[in-house]
């Protein structure tokens, strides 16, 4: 995980990209779910998508179903902005599960980042742009 | 058209694994769910055994609401 400082020249759509897409590696390759949401989230992280709210114990939860059925995903970031510990991006995330379906989904985000980089609080809405 | 509701699931890609999972099962003819509620609505060509419905929502890693 790349660490953003507010004064590293790691643009935000890179930063963005890192974060998600590394995170998702860690998850995808393994290891204890608790370890790797506390390297990238800080304990107190209020992870609010589409009105629907994770605290740290609930996204530890939510990755046992994401290994089991989650093969790749990407991330492209589409724009990004910083400032100070705020960062807001619109992103494409492409899932391919594990029988071969792939979502394609449309994420606006708004996030607190904590001084170490670790995410505190995003607010996120998304929309399937999935093309059967 | 069968309903019932799925505990676990909080965003998109829950509702695309738990919609894969479903669209596996013998006579499922489409998913239709509702990530607010939790509610799932199977319809199908032919009677689905409840026990075949829970192995694979569990089998994608969730629960169904007994």
């Amino acid at each position: 995980m790349l660490i953003f400082d507010g004064m590293s020249d790691l643009s935000a759509r890179e930063f963005v990209a890192d974060f998600f897409g590394s995170f998702t590696r860690e998850v995808i390759a393994g290891g204890d779910a608790a370890a790797i949401v506390d390297r990238y989230y800080t304990p107190d992280i209020e992870q609010i998508a589409d009105g629907v709210t994770l605290d740290r114990q609930r996204l530890i939860d939510h990755l046992r179903p994401v290994r089991k059925n989650l093969v790749s995903c990407s991330y492209d970031v589409h724009e990004a902005i910083r400032t100070g510990d705020r960062v807001a991006a619109r992103f494409t995330i492409r899932a391919e599960l594990r029988r071969g379906r792939t979502i394609t989904t449309e994420v606006y985000l708004f996030g607190e980042l904590a001084p170490d980089g670790r995410m505190r609080r995003t607010t996120q809405a998304t929309r399937d742009v999935t093309v059967a | 058209m069968t309903t019932f509701k799925v505990l676990g699931m909080t965003c998109s890609h829950c509702v695309g694994f738990v919609t894969e999972a479903l669209e596996e099962l013998p006579g499922v003819e489409s998913v239709e769910i509702d990530l607010s509620t939790g509610t799932v609505a199977l319809a199908t060509d032919r009677p689905v055994e409840p026990a075949a419905i829970r192995a694979a929502v569990e089998a994608a890693g969730y629960e169904v609401e007994r």
